[in-house]
């Protein structure tokens, strides 16, 4: 049997990957581009005429301020999230791969959070804002003590502190993945020519760890930038919709002020971005990987 | 070769990472209901999700009596009408009767509902919906608002019993309200901050106050009319910053959870928010005193609107012309013995506890809001909805602009502003 045929090779490819490409097409390939023709019509959603207006909604969307503010705060909450659950995440990895007691009770425990749905997790997290943490103030400064979520920066605060808290565990996962593949052997070696323990974790295992890191970066900065769940059910954009991040605010312009077409033009802005920074990322993080 | 193999691999790998992660990330199913699949039967989408187990005890009751399956399907936890609806036409299996927001109806009439002008019930009713001389949507219920109050905690301060119409006035209502504080109740009211409840009713209340509202909107529109030097505004704003000052949660106003103020007010902590019949709802929920009722808002005024609450019909059906003829004629069936068959209107009034807007729907209703909504209903004092709102008028202003007074970090002048920008930008609803 000849493995170079054409014919071997696109009935292998069928049999592996058919199923899933198939799924994949019917799922994300086809509603894209319908999405991608809806962008250039003025439906409603429900209508039966889906009339064509040509770059009427991207101009629209251009001059959307609020899209814009709302996109510069999902950069801001990116940021920062995207940061902190990398370094809480590594922490604690690091912390049950060192052979403390009960490490396995302690990794189920991290990752727990991820088990539970945004948007409970969301409701969760509100009570725990709006009556636990003000009581405990109240109880402290005496008086009330108004909730962080009544504020512009709090809000924001918020739902920073509730995505590291849920997705740390997760990330923890792949970095505990990254430190048990490091080949004991080379930990050894370097610790017999001399390493400090330190020296070790720097200069031998994070570089043969560089794999993970560009799996979680890329994990969480596409998951930041496309959030909705935490952010509607947490604080639904409020106060005055100051923490409406953009997923959000294309959610609220395409279903609640039904206006498909220009909800679909700020979506498609958003997935360009979002790619764009996704894929410079992976790139420039596989770029400098070693293998051991 | 090899090189390609790897390519084919990676982009085949990410294919489903990322097909799994969309997989995740995406809204979930869309709510597959059971299609029984024969033209015998009809399918109700309900959008008042409050009221779904009552529905389908009451499609039971028919199906039994009458022999035609009904099923009812509620609104998908994650949708809105608009959703719902348009996965269903996608799908080319749309409901046979749907119930949406009065907005909807003109929305959606002339493409998808079918002519109900021969129906028995419409010369019952004022509230049905007519776009071009055809009636289109069949009035699920009356709702309105106001000022809802608990008199037993009036009562237990002032000691006499409270009478609404002496309130009328706002110098009356803050007379009131400084006795209830010299009594001991530290703060007698307050206030929801939901988008909906400050943008959809008590903003739109000013715009359904003036004397012709589309004329006046048109005038904002064309920026002749300025919101700040509006009478129904300002006389309504002063209400509203009475009610401002003696929100209980004063200093966290925009954090405040509709559930810790409603619960307050039913069990007498404080004695005033404005709301609707909706809310009983909720308030039944925390074993609420019998005495409440709902009042007009108080206001300085001598027009009369603060003798009246504003509403009107509320949640409308409609029949879908997509449908069977014969689940058309099943669907109009249905509709004929909610309004006029004993049982149906008693599962409207009596189970689902709502207000009837049929005339010949005697059913006494249960609850104290949907008594105040009822006596006011029928003696004509209720201010029409303004139904023709843009949908992004209550997120815009109600959830950003009013929200922003209410924290305090904007003021009348500012806030009248903002509703003149919106409103000069805003698309008017044709209709």
């Amino acid at each position: 049997m000849n493995r170079d045929k054409m014919s071997y090779k696109t009935s292998q490819f069928i049999m592996f990957a058919g199923p899933a490409l198939l799924l994949f097409t019917g799922t994300v390939i086809v509603p894209l581009f319908y999405g991608l023709y809806l962008t250039f019509t003025s439906w409603d959603g429900i209508s039966l005429s889906k009339p064509f207006v040509g770059l009427a909604n991207y101009s629209a969307a251009f001059a959307d301020t609020s899209y814009w503010q709302s996109l510069g705060k999902t950069f801001i909450y990116s940021f920062f999230s995207v940061i902190f659950i990398n370094i809480v995440a590594f922490l604690l990895a690091y912390a049950v791969t060192s052979g403390i007691k009960g490490q396995n009770f302690f990794r189920a425990g991290f990752f727990i959070p991820n088990l539970i749905g945004g948007i409970v997790l969301g409701y969760v997290w509100q009570f725990v804002f709006n009556r636990a943490f003000t009581a405990l103030g109240a109880s402290i400064k005496g008086g009330t003590v108004p909730s962080l979520l009544s504020t512009e920066s709090g809000a924001m605060f918020c739902l920073i502190l509730v995505s590291v808290w849920q997705y740390a565990g997760y990330m923890m996962l792949i970095y505990v993945a990254g430190f048990m593949s490091v080949p004991e052997a080379l930990k050894e070696a370097a610790l017999i020519d001399g390493c400090t323990p330190g020296q070790a974790l720097r200069k031998v295992i994070l570089p043969l760890m560089r794999s993970s890191f560009v799996q979680c970066l890329f994990l969480s900065v596409t998951r930041c930038f496309v959030v909705y769940d935490v952010n509607l059910s947490l604080t639904n954009g409020e106060p005055y919709g100051s923490s409406e991040l953009a997923a959000m605010h294309v959610y609220q312009t395409a279903f609640k002020h039904q206006q498909f077409g220009t909800g679909q033009a700020e979506a498609l802005i958003l997935f360009l971005i979002c790619a764009v920074v996704g894929v410079t990322q992976v790139y420039v993080g596989k770029k400098g990987e070693v293998e051991a | 070769m090899k090189n390609a193999k790897k390519i084919v691999a990676v982009a085949l790998a990410s294919t489903m990472a990322v097909g799994m992660m969309a997989g995740c990330g995406s809204s979930g199913s869309k709510g597959g209901s059971g299609k029984s699949g024969d033209s015998e039967g009809i399918r109700v989408y309900n959008s008042k999700v409050e009221i779904q187990t009552q529905l389908e005890e009451m499609a039971k009751t028919y199906t039994e009596k009458t022999g035609v399956p009904v099923d009812i399907v509620v609104q998908a936890s994650d949708g809105t009408v608009t959703t719902d609806l348009s996965t269903a036409y996608a799908s080319n299996d749309p409901y046979s009767i749907a119930m949406v927001d009065a907005k909807d109806i003109y929305s959606l009439a002339k493409e998808h509902a079918v002519d109900l002008s021969d129906q028995d019930w419409v010369k019952n009713t004022d509230y049905s919906i007519s776009v071009d001389d055809k009636v289109y949507g069949f009035p699920f219920c009356v709702e309105a608002r106001g000022l809802i109050y608990n008199a037993d905690a009036i009562k237990k301060v002032t000691g006499k019993d409270f009478d609404p119409s002496q309130y009328q006035t706002l110098d009356a209502f803050k007379g009131l309200l400084d006795e209830l504080k010299k009594g001991g109740m530290k703060s007698p009211t307050g206030i929801m901050k939901e988008d909906w409840s400050l943008g959809a009713h008590y903003l739109a209340q000013v715009y359904e106050e003036q004397e012709d509202p589309d004329a006046f909107l048109k005038g904002l529109h064309d920026g002749k009319e300025k919101m700040a030097d509006n009478t129904k505004f300002n006389s309504l704003m002063d209400t509203f910053d009475v009610l401002m000052e003696n929100n209980y949660a004063k200093d966290s106003a925009i954090s405040a959870e509709r559930e810790v103020t409603e619960q307050k007010l039913a069990e007498g902590e404080i004695a005033f928010m404005f709301g609707g019949n909706w809310d009983w709802s909720v308030l039944n929920q925390y074993s609420p005193s019998d005495n409440m009722g709902m009042m007009p808002v108080p206001q300085d005024t001598d027009d009369g609107s603060n003798t009246k609450l504003v509403g009107g019909g509320s949640k409308y059906f409609f029949v879908d012309n997509s449908v069977s003829e014969k689940q058309q004629k099943e669907s109009k069936d249905f509709l004929n013995w909610l309004a006029n068959d004993a049982e149906g209107q008693k599962g409207l009034v009596t189970d689902c506890a709502l207000v009837p807007a049929f005339k010949n729907n005697t059913v006494e209703v249960s609850d104290p809001l949907g008594k105040s909504v009822k006596s006011y209903a029928d003696q004509g004092l209720l201010i029409p909805n303004y139904n023709y709102l843009p949908d992004d008028h209550f997120t815009v202003l109600g959830g950003e602009a009013f929200q922003k007074y209410l924290g305090g970090k904007s003021d009348r002048a500012t806030f009248a502003k903002d509703i003149d920008t919106y409103w000069q930008k805003a698309t008017l609803t044709e209709h």
